[in-house]
């Protein structure tokens, strides 16, 4: 579960806000989908909710534990996948899986399963002993995945995690994100592609110029602006339009 | 033409960040406590550059009436050269090669020479910087003191514009040369490394072999020649490096036939070096650079054996930490070059002049005569040039730089910023106790240290590591150099080097001024060695506890 609470960021001291009086909750089993035109404000709010950025005010909190003053905590509950996979190119894929084990604690036995299980899906496996510097972009995008899943996280906060995926991995992801949810867990994520947020999410929220404009489930969406279409994509277009 | 000058002009703003910069102390009042810090480093700096000028009068004074101060200009002028060359070594294998705007470069509508020129423009620009307090006191008080006319100062601002082109073009030539071939092996970052230690060598030895050159055969007879013939010892130096004769005279005899004669050889050398240059970029420069960060993976599926025997069973993560410094260091070739390579080259260089110069002046035979001494300056000695070979190489002082873009996993991932700093802390310490090492090994081996005096100038080093080691790791903290596109802004370029190195010097600073006190106070032999180690002892203890007490607030503190 997350809970963001009239939380604040500007930029310039003041000048610029980014983010600006959010309020929003994603419920434990709840796919979250966060959307918003390019600087509207979403990967402030990423980052703020894993600890990359501070809130100017307002407080965030992760399963009940405050972002700020629980922040471990909050950290070992919690993975996070950025925009870009901007990883230790000059480690092997093994050995930046191992790393982000070792840094959550992640039982072997656990470690082993999962690594096999998500190298096999992702077919990496032939590459994980290479380092990452050799990889592709979208490689390097499923290892950070991989690295993402493997401590099995209460909450997952992803920041475009389609971009790059070839379709095949694309649909893995989907249905991991799914059965993610389907435990109780929690899932937090950006994304451009329309269809994804509509088919996929139970939730969704979209963010405008730093505000949150509009909040619910495909329906309640539907319902803010009934003559914008039944898509995601016109309801996106028109309220977002300025 | 246009298009070079806008290619020019966009890759002087981003690696300068002139614009940027501005933006951030005047527009986001960020970083507005760069404007003292600059400040308080040109007055700092201001009694260091006066006692050059004052050592740079008093030889003018003593080589004047034989006839032979246009040697100091000399002097002057290969000691920029040099600097010219070594610290040009570095700024070209990285800026032609390993920044990460190439990537962008590359496909645009560029020949290869003009991305080249690109990069060449900002390591010329870095090098003007790196002469400025060392040739230009030369040239303002050569100037003075021979009460110069205006065509001096006309010979002066052209020598020093055209000074960097000639040993820069020597470089940037051999260095593409050498990455042509390293393009064509399977392991580049091996080759890279071994074809920068060999070029490192070869530049030191050039210098000595000047330097020798200059100093050989200084017999009754030769010093005699002098008297009778002006500009003799000028001759022979420059017999080993002509270019900077023909500096010296394009500066000294500025207006008259053998100024000008000397300019235009100067100037057309250059300009011959620099049309080497565009030819060797448009032949050499793409086919070097093309591929040279493809690494080359095998295909291979691990067995369910081989996989969990690699996966690990579960380290501390200070373990995993460190572990990943290390891999990362070592790995990266600018980051190997710089740090461990530097703090055990140091020694070494020691070890060469010794061999090479048994001659006055140079700092191996200032060590020898430190440890001829008695066993206290002896130990304090050699402690300092252990401190000097093992902690001045940057490692500490770009230990949260070098993470550049990936800072954010190190923010992410929940371990505690004491553990993340504690495992830094050790690595950095690592590389110190490599150059200790080594150092402790000239020392015995070269300079016959005897192995008792040995280890106490070990423990010393060993306690004044720690301070020196958490001081750098502390100014990178306060102020971490996240967003570099060439690996070598984050350790060599990275103004908290610099900072770290004065920082660090202060403390020795302070140490040297207990000693002294504790001198004159009548302290001496063990006892003196044992309150140095005292006064070492708290100011690592109280410089790792604010480390340790930084981190936790900077950790939260710092945005990526």
């Amino acid at each position: 579960m997350i809970e963001i609470r009239n939380v604040s960021k500007s930029y310039n001291k003041g000048k610029v806000k980014a983010v600006d009086g959010l309020d929003l909750t994603v419920k434990a089993g709840e796919i979250f989908g966060f959307l918003g035109p390019n600087g509207a404000g979403k990967t402030t709010t990423i980052k703020m909710i894993v600890g990359l950025l501070k809130p100017d005010s307002g407080t965030i909190a992760v399963n009940g534990l405050d972002t700020g003053r629980d922040s471990l905590k909050c950290k070992s509950i919690t993975t996070y996948v950025p925009d870009y996979p901007a990883v230790y190119e000059r480690l092997s894929g093994l050995e930046y899986l191992n790393f982000i084990g070792d840094a959550y604690g992640v039982p072997k036995s656990e470690r082993l399963e999962r690594i096999d299980q998500w190298l096999e899906i992702f077919e990496l496996k032939q590459a994980v002993t290479n380092p990452i510097q050799s990889y592709s972009h979208g490689m390097k995008q499923k290892i950070v995945l991989t690295a993402a899943i493997l401590p099995a996280p209460e909450v997952m906060v992803l920041d475009e995690p389609m971009v790059g995926l070839d379709p095949r991995a694309a649909h893995h992801l989907k249905e991991f994100m799914r059965e993610h949810c389907d435990r109780g867990k929690t899932l937090f994520f950006s994304t451009h592609i329309m269809e994804v947020a509509e088919k996929l999410c139970d939730r969704i929220g979209i963010i405008n110029k730093g505000k949150l404009i509009a909040c619910g489930t495909m329906e309640d969406l539907k319902k803010i602006d009934r003559e914008a279409g039944p898509s995601l994509e016109n309801i996106f277009l028109e309220l977002t339009d300025t | 033409m246009s298009r070079l000058v806008s290619l020019l002009r966009a890759g002087l703003r981003s690696n300068f960040g002139l614009s940027v910069a501005l933006h951030r102390i005047f527009v986001e009042k960020k970083d507005r406590w760069y404007i003292p810090l600059f400040g308080l480093a040109a007055i700092g700096i201001l009694p260091t550059l006066y006692g050059y000028a004052l050592l740079i009068k008093s030889l003018y004074g003593f080589l004047q009436p034989i006839g032979q101060e246009r040697v100091l200009l000399t002097y002057g002028i290969l000691l920029g050269q040099f600097l010219v060359l070594l610290f040009g070594f570095y700024y070209v294998i990285s800026a032609f090669y390993f920044s990460r705007d190439l990537e962008m470069l590359i496909p645009l509508p560029f020949r290869p020479v003009e991305v080249m020129l690109s990069k060449f423009a900002v390591i010329l620009v870095n090098e003007y910087l790196t002469m400025i307090p060392l040739v230009l006191p030369v040239l303002i008080t050569y100037g003075i003191l021979s009460k110069a006319r205006s065509s001096y100062w006309a010979g002066a601002i052209a020598v020093y514009a055209l000074l960097p082109v000639i040993p820069l073009a020597i470089v940037s030539i051999l260095v593409v040369g050498m990455m042509r071939l390293v393009n064509l092996t399977r392991k580049k970052d091996v080759m890279i490394v071994i074809g920068s230690v060999v070029m490192i060598v070869a530049v030191m030895a050039l210098q000595f072999t000047i330097g020798r050159s200059a100093g050989r055969g200084m017999g009754v007879e030769a010093v005699a020649g002098f008297f009778f013939s002006p500009n003799s010892l000028l001759s022979r130096i420059g017999a080993g490096f002509p270019p900077s004769v023909w500096a010296t005279r394009a500066v000294a005899d500025a207006g008259t036939a053998s100024g000008w004669t000397s300019l235009c050889v100067f100037a057309a050398v250059s300009l011959l070096l620099f049309w080497g240059i565009l030819i060797t970029a448009d032949k050499l420069f793409y086919r070097g650079l093309i591929g040279i960060g493809e690494v080359s993976g095998r295909k291979r599926t691990l067995s369910r054996k081989e996989m969990s025997h690699r996966v690990s069973s579960g380290r501390r993560p200070i373990r995993a930490i460190f572990e990943r410094e290390w891999r990362i260091m070592n790995r990266t070739p600018i980051f190997l070059l710089n740090g461990v390579l530097t703090a055990v080259i140091l020694p070494l260089i020691f070890v060469v002049m010794s061999k090479m110069d048994s001659g006055r002046g140079d700092p191996a035979a200032m060590l020898r005569f430190l440890t001829s001494s008695t066993s206290v300056y002896v130990i304090l000695g050699a402690a300092v040039f252990m401190v000097v070979c093992g902690c001045l190489n940057g490692t500490a002082s770009s230990a949260f730089s070098r993470e550049g873009g990936q800072f954010w996993m190190s923010k992410v991932i929940p371990v505690t910023p004491r553990e993340q700093v504690l495992a830094k802390f050790a690595h950095s310490y690592l590389i110190a106790l490599l150059g200790f090492a080594a150092a402790a090994t000239v020392l015995v081996l070269v300079l016959h240290l005897g192995a008792p005096v040995c280890l106490v100038a070990v423990l010393l080093a060993l306690t004044a590591g720690i301070a020196l080691t958490a001081a750098g790791m502390i100014i990178d903290l306060a102020r971490p150099l996240l967003d570099w596109i060439n690996p070598m802004k984050a350790i060599k370029q990275n103004l908290n080097v610099l900072i770290a190195f004065f920082a660090d010097m202060g403390i020795l600073a302070v140490v040297w001024g207990i000693t002294t006190l504790l001198v004159k106070a009548g302290v001496g032999g063990a006892s003196l060695i044992a309150a140095v180690f005292a006064v070492l002892a708290v100011i690592s203890a109280l410089c790792f506890r604010f480390l340790l007490i930084f981190a936790d607030k900077r950790y939260r503190d710092i945005e990526v």
